[in-house]
């Protein structure tokens, strides 16, 4: 492990802040100095390794019952003690507790950029809204199982922070595979050193394939559900028609920060003013690194065809040419981040009680 | 078609009055190179040559391409055929190559919205195999009247002619190791129970043409309108295809190097048959793509009469559905397929890198997670290629210049750690 020795803060509730039990749980956010309750065995565990500075502790409602409010607070207690990483809970099967562990370490360790570790049972309903974003020990059900819990959250921190340099990880960052460190999967993909070339790896499959014997896929694909598209419009001429696109086409200077890959922002611009009727038009740029960008760039109406909608809508054709183009970038974004934008995008679209909508894209 | 290759380790690089290898050493007379790349370029003014080691403080940015130092031994003026030398059939007969050293090419007048880079030390040095190289840096400069397209193509040329007068250098030297790529496609035995085994290889994409210009990375021209079409294996080992402008894991080093070629010819008569090598490009158009799988598998099925393929493709998400839809059919005509692709997301799981569907495509290598992002936490006392204001491009709307003591740089864009030819000892886990 690192020869620095490293400091860090604990995060716990009343009941294992040792406040008390459920009559506590409004209490407001207090500091200890040093380790408290199974902060003790975490220090133990760590050795010479790392110093628990201080212990904050609060009740579980207070911080469950605000938690913006909770996680500035938090952050303010933290910070003076300049911690390298944060440790919260273990919070076991206590869904209040997990949550706001989870928020803690979400929050804060995003806030001061460093690694944020606590645990949970596996139902416990902050594993899915935080896995991604802190590192969850997988626990027992119970504080029975808490020498069990503290130590696979110092095995995660010892790899996360080591300075070690055999790891598999071409980034080089030190962090077991889920199933070795037991944590919850957090959804990132890694590109790891391995023996076998890809070439070799690919062969070998397809000689396996083609004799019939038994291999496995690196990717097994998944499972799509299949959406019945909605009736169609009944009369277009009365209809109100939006244009919805993933090429990325936005003002200069990107106001809203759209990433030319694994985007995950939509947003809305009013035609007027992205492409007025009149006069010349503003300058544009292209958020989007999947297409060479200079036809649209020239000609956005090749993209958007806005100039066209203006004169269905004109011939009545259309019933009416909604005045706002919903916009965002579609370039290798994951299903999921597709999924919740579509999902935002159709409310707005169905709040302001649009007809039908044209989509473009590259 | 029989190619012989003799590999020269190069253990020491120096500049010096005379350009020679000797006793495994490279001597380069700069001075004279840069003569020899002015020769006949109105495009160029100038070109400067640098010699960089591994742990040198050097940050090499607006990376076009990187070049294996090789020439053809037994025939004149046919180096890298239709690039430089006269148009001829690439890969046959004997072919010098030095080891150890590589041409690395920069074009600081690029105006693509971004290129490759390669540190010496650092992070990105340790994982890119030419950080772990000794280096000729090519940068040439642009006179005032040329056209920056046209100067790309002399940028590209310059780096090929580099390769070639390194590699000429070596004359008389032994070699260090003499590969023998020989296979005759008429002759091969059907009867010796080995399965046939071709390789699709998707030369190219069009989808980020500067300017709307494809790069010639085949034969000195660019492939953009190519039919599928058969060709020897030889041809891509031997300089018949280069590498794609600003690299995107295919500099020509890598297709010099083809990682399913050459896994291919290691087990050819040992577990498989290697039965040939179709190529295509990637289109833009639906129809001219099915009809691109339409003819691809047809040539590995019914012409190279393969039992099974392997599919290598070019970066992107586009090229993943091109070369899927090649897949497809070699499965309808009962070749059992190997699909390569890249994740080209951070997060998720596998089953999301496989941005086309199809019950048929069950088996899949991932060559790597290219857009993985790494930090560079190296600040280079010198940057050649560029000035240390060089922007370096990041997918989010965030400014870093390669001067910077942090740049955060998607793995793709550092030359010499992923490789689409699968030749790159990287797999990708969930996390």
């Amino acid at each position: 492990m690192s020869e620095k020795k490293l400091r860090m803060v604990h995060y716990l509730n009343q009941f294992f802040g040792q406040i008390g039990g459920e009559e506590k749980a409004d209490v407001a956010f207090s500091v200890k100095e040093g380790p408290v309750g199974p902060g003790v065995l975490l220090q133990k565990l760590l050795g010479e390794d790392g110093t628990i500075m201080a212990t904050i502790i609060c009740g579980d409602n207070y911080f469950a019952g605000n938690l913006d409010r909770a996680s500035e607070e938090a952050l303010k207690l933290v910070e003076p003690f300049k911690p390298d990483i944060l440790f919260a809970g273990p919070a076991f099967a206590a869904g209040r507790y997990g949550l706001n562990c989870g928020e803690f370490c979400k929050t804060v360790g995003g806030k001061l950029g460093i690694p944020a570790i606590t645990g949970m049972y596996q139902e416990n309903p902050g594993v899915e809204i935080y896995r991604k974003d802190c590192y969850i020990a997988q626990t027992g059900d119970s504080a029975a199982k808490m020498a069990e819990a503290v130590n696979r959250m110092v095995s995660i921190a010892r790899k996360v922070i080591s300075t070690e340099t055999h790891s598999k990880v071409l980034a080089g960052d030190q962090i077991g595979k889920p199933s070795e460190d037991e944590y919850f999967p957090r959804g990132v993909l890694r590109n790891e050193h391995t023996e076998k070339t890809a070439a070799c790896r690919g062969l070998d499959m397809l000689l396996a394939k083609i004799k019939g014997q038994p291999f496995v896929s690196e990717v097994v694909m998944a499972k799509y559900d299949s959406i019945p598209p909605p009736p169609p419009v009944k009369d277009l001429k009365s209809c109100e028609v939006a244009l919805v696109s993933d090429c990325g086409l936005c003002p200069k200077g990107n106001p809203h920060g759209l990433s030319g890959r694994g985007n995950k922002v939509w947003c809305t611009y009013e035609t007027k003013d992205l492409f007025p009727e009149k006069g010349s038009l503003p300058e544009y740029e292209v958020a989007h690194t999947g297409y060479y960008p200079k036809e649209v760039l020239e000609n956005p109406y090749r993209i958007l065809p806005v100039d066209i909608m203006r004169e269905l809508e004109n011939e009545g054709i259309i019933g009416k040419f909604h005045p706002t183009y919903f916009c965002t970038s579609g370039n290798v974004t994951p299903n999921l981040v597709c999924h919740d934008m579509g999902e935002g995008i159709a409310a707005e679209i169905k709040k302001r009680q649009i007809g039908a909508v044209i989509l473009t894209s590259t | 078609m029989n190619l012989e290759i003799e590999s020269i380790d190069i253990r020491e690089l120096k500049k010096g009055a005379k350009t020679c290898v000797s006793d495994h050493v490279l001597t380069v007379n700069l001075k004279e190179l840069e003569q020899v790349l002015l020769k006949g370029s109105g495009c160029l003014k100038s070109v400067d040559i640098h010699l960089v080691y591994p742990g040198d403080s050097v940050r090499i940015v607006n990376l076009m391409d990187v070049v294996q130092p090789r020439c053809k031994v037994d025939v004149q003026d046919a180096h890298f055929p239709g690039f430089i030398g006269k148009v001829q059939r690439a890969g046959v007969g004997r072919t010098r190559s030095l080891r150890g050293i590589a041409v690395v090419v920069a074009n600081p007048y690029t105006k693509r919205h971004y290129s490759a880079l390669l540190d010496m030390s650092g992070k990105a040095a340790e994982l890119s195999k030419y950080g772990q190289m000794r280096n000729v840096v090519v940068v040439p400069h642009m006179a005032e009247d040329a056209e920056d397209r046209d100067f790309e193509d002399v940028v590209k040329i310059a780096g090929l002619k580099t390769a070639v007068y390194l590699a000429q250098a070596a004359d008389g030297h032994p070699a260090d190791e003499i590969e023998h790529f020989d296979l005759h496609l008429p002759s091969l035995p059907r009867d010796n129970g080995l399965p046939r085994v071709a390789c699709y290889y998707q030369l190219y994409t069009p989808q980020h043409d500067y300017k709307g210009i494809s790069d010639k990375c085949f034969y000195g021209t660019d492939v953009r309108n190519l039919l599928p079409t058969i060709i020897h294996p030889n041809e891509v080992l031997d300089g018949g295809v280069t590498g794609h402008q600003t690299i995107r894991s295919l500099d020509t080093y890598t297709v010099q190097n083809h990682g399913v070629i050459k896994e291919l010819y290691s087990r050819h008569g040992r577990d498989l048959t290697f039965c040939g090598v179709v190529i295509g490009v990637a289109n833009m158009d639906p129809v001219q793509r099915q009809r691109k799988a339409m003819m691809a598998s047809g040539l590995i099925a019914n012409v190279l009469g393969a039992d099974g393929v392997m599919t290598v493709k070019a970066h992107g998400g586009m090229p993943h559905v091109d070369t899927g839809l090649v897949a497809e059919e070699c499965e309808r005509l009962g070749v059992k397929t190997v699909y390569s692709i890249q994740c080209l997301v951070g997060h998720g799981s596998l089953a999301e890198a496989a941005i086309y569907g199809s019950n048929l495509l069950d088996a899949i290598v991932v060559t790597g997670a290219p857009v993985e992002k790494m930090k560079l936490a190296f600040k280079p006392e010198r940057v050649l290629g560029g000035t240390p204001k060089t922007k370096i491009y990041h997918p989010d709307p965030v400014t870093q210049l390669a001067g910077d003591s942090t740049i955060e740089v998607e793995e793709f864009l550092i030359a010499g750690v992923h490789d689409q030819t699968g030749g790159a000892r990287i797999i990708v886990s969930e996390y």
